[in-house]
């Protein structure tokens, strides 16, 4: 590339990055000068609401806040539980949406169809309905203990107001990005491969191994980090069905930020998310530079 | 999520409040001539009043439906918006209300409906008297003085226990005795988590009261005294305690969630506010064998709900206007049908058959809860202590 056309590239880029810059760069960097301590500018406000907070007045920032919301025994069980919810619901999205992706490309016909098409339906339910249904479904008087109780089970487990619960509901919303990820990630692999592996005399269960998941990586990925990052910020499912306590983080947080009025240990908990949130995003990132050099390479 | 439409509307309503205010000018003229928009402070130009509510879904209801059109009916040209944040503790709306005044901005709402005695007592809030609000008159003084003459009382309501008389047919008298009850009765018993709903909250605040003394306790209900926290650790170990005889274990979130159990015969007994047991009981929403009853000594807390209007106010002069009509008898009698609340003005003012509704009950009696700041830190001291 030439520096003119490189001048020209900035220039083009330079919009989005600027507001990008503005409207989520500056809140960040101001949020996170807030947990270090830091009442000026625009956390001036902020700092005159907040109880329980830990302010300097020189430049030297403090970890205080850090400490505080570190020694809180809710936030590590907290953070757990949000860790634990994460990878489960994150592994047996991947499994589900591999499975029916699998089936569609394989076997294909009605079956297959009608299967992508149910695994979609969640996304066209509002979020806040499926939680409450989903915690009737599992309550104590629920469809499922009924049934259980109809079958001659008395005792089945309540799974409303727990952390199993609220991984269903992390299942449920997640989903259909998993399906329509890996169907079109897999639809994607030429039919000549297949054959190619078939003519070669391997088995189904080989071409699987040998061709379709080499060449679904990139959509795996995707389908892992995104489904992770957006379960690990989530609110409405666990707040609609998870326990009082502990919950995941986003509940605490909220609570934290609005019903204890301590905004500074809100974000510390919020920079602790984007932390988890980070390591998931440079997966993500690699995946996409494998990507974009395999797609140059061609 | 909340925040940012609080943002929004705030941002919104401040330019949607200019046009109203220009449209005023031309139909005040009208106004003045037809209808009476000529109070004791001269005339006042039509306006959209912005009312926080911070209730409950029946605060908001009576809001919504019924003082809002009719305030618009009875002085056209003049309109109620009413703001609702959820659970947005009081603490962190009125510290809100501070950064605005100290940062001369509009604070986006004309009105708060709450229990604000601390920025009524701090000087967020515009004086009252009759000079401005006449109704005042019809209000014992006994109510005004705690909020330092800065806020309008008008309504009352208290936390009391709600049982099913179809299983229980003595119900618990004092704080002792229902303590003994929820863990003698496993599962029958819950209360909502005191973050979302004040009446789960007076059922935490009257536990932990009975470990602490009285002379701290005053301390804690007129300010802010961090040290006197630790007073608690007595009554949070006892709250704990009662978790494995609550229902399901499990704390709901919002005071409706609980009158929904008591509802579908999950709980038998459960704190409530008397307003909105009452009002379930008249809809249907209770069934009749749902009793309410009140503890003694000490009972659950209550007390009149107040209408503040912020010393920056954008249209404060609507505002004193909607307070004023809000302490006619014809809206207590609304306020008493509609919300089962007590009403704030003599009940000698009232209807007779009202009046008898409420033989023996003084709303100017009931034990006042904690301060806003004190509560916040009995909200998130519970999560801690008593839910994980």
């Amino acid at each position: 590339m030439t520096r003119a056309h490189r001048l020209r590239a900035l220039v083009m880029a330079s919009p989005p990055v600027l507001v990008a810059a503005a409207f989520i760069g500056m809140p960040v960097v101001s949020a996170v000068m807030f947990t270090f301590g830091y009442p000026g500018g625009f956390n001036s406000i902020l700092a005159d609401i907040g109880q329980h907070e830990h302010l300097v007045t020189g430049t030297g920032g403090t970890l205080d806040a850090y400490r505080d919301v570190l020694a809180n025994p809710l936030f590590r069980q907290s953070l757990w539980a949000t860790v634990l919810v994460t990878a489960a619901a994150t592994a047996v999205v991947l499994a589900l949406s591999w499975g029916i992706a699998l089936y569609l490309r394989l076997a294909g016909g009605r079956i297959g169809k009608i299967l992508a098409g149910l695994a979609v339906v969640p996304m066209f339910i509002p979020v806040v309905i499926a939680s409450y249904a989903i915690l009737e479904f599992y309550s104590p008087n629920g469809f499922l203990r009924s049934l259980f109780a109809a079958l001659g089970w008395s005792n089945a487990p309540v799974y409303g107001y727990t952390m199993v619960g609220v991984t269903f509901g992390q299942i449920w919303v997640s989903l259909p990005f998993g399906v329509l990820m890996m169907t079109s990630g897999l639809n994607a692999v030429p039919d000549a491969l297949l054959e190619a592996a078939r003519d070669a005399g391997a088995t189904p269960a080989r071409a699987v191994r040998s061709v379709l998941v080499p060449m679904a990586k990139v959509p795996t990925t995707i389908t892992c980090t995104f489904t992770a990052i957006s379960i690990i910020g989530s609110y409405t499912v666990p707040y609609l069905i998870g326990p009082s306590s502990p919950n995941m983080l986003g509940p605490l947080m909220t609570d934290t930020f609005q019903s204890f009025n301590q905004p500074q240990q809100a974000e510390v908990m919020a920079v602790a998310i984007f932390l988890i949130s980070a390591v998931i995003g440079a997966y993500y990132v690699r995946a996409n530079l494998r990507g974009a050099k395999e797609g140059k390479s061609k | 999520m909340r925040r940012r439409t609080f943002l929004a509307t705030a941002l919104a309503a401040a330019p949607a409040a200019a046009t109203l205010a220009g449209c005023g000018v031309f139909k005040g003229n009208d106004a003045s001539s037809s209808n009476a928009a000529a109070t004791a402070n001269g005339t006042v130009a039509p306006a959209q009043v912005t009312v926080y509510v911070s209730g409950d879904v029946n605060v908001q209801n009576l809001w919504n439906k019924n003082l809002g059109p009719a305030f618009s009916k009875a002085f056209p040209g003049f309109s109620v918006r009413v703001l609702v944040e959820g659970t947005t503790s009081a603490s962190t709306v009125l510290a809100r209300l501070g950064a605005s005044i100290k940062t001369n901005q509009d604070p986006g709402m004309d009105i708060l409906d709450g229990s604000f005695t601390t920025a009524a007592t701090g000087g967020l809030l515009a004086k009252v008297s009759t000079a401005n609000v006449p109704n005042l008159a019809n209000v014992s003084s006994s109510l005004l003085t705690p909020v330092d003459y800065a806020a309008v009382p008008y309504r009352g309501s208290a936390v009391v226990l709600a049982y099913n008389s179809k299983y229980v047919s003595t119900p618990p008298k004092t704080l002792d005795e229902l303590l003994a009850w929820i863990t003698a009765n496993p599962g029958k018993f819950t209360y909502n988590s005191p973050s979302s709903g004040g009446s789960g909250q007076s059922f935490v605040e009257t536990t932990l009261t009975k470990y602490v003394s009285a002379a701290d306790n005053a301390k804690m209900v007129a300010g802010y005294v961090p040290s006197l926290e630790g007073d608690w650790n007595q009554g949070f170990a006892t709250l704990k305690g009662l978790s494995s005889s609550i229902y399901q274990h499990v704390y709901p979130n919002g005071n409706q969630a609980v009158l929904d159990l008591l509802d579908s015969g999950s709980i038998y007994l459960a704190p409530v506010w008397s307003d909105m047991g009452l009002a379930a009981l008249a809809s249907g929403g209770l069934p009749s064998t749902v009793k309410l009853a009140q503890l003694s000594d000490p009972s659950f807390t209550g007390g009149a709900a107040y209408l503040g209007i912020p010393v920056n106010a954008a249209h404060k002069d609507a505002a004193l206007k909607l307070v004023n009509w809000v302490l006619e008898p014809a809206q207590q009698e609304t306020i008493v049908s509609v919300l089962a609340g007590f009403p704030a003005i003599s009940t000698s003012l009232l209807s007779s058959a009202t009046q008898s509704k409420f033989s023996g009950l003084d709303t100017s009696s009931l034990r006042a809860a904690y301060s806003t700041e004190m509560t916040t830190d009995m909200c998130s001291l519970w999560q801690q202590k008593v839910a994980g």
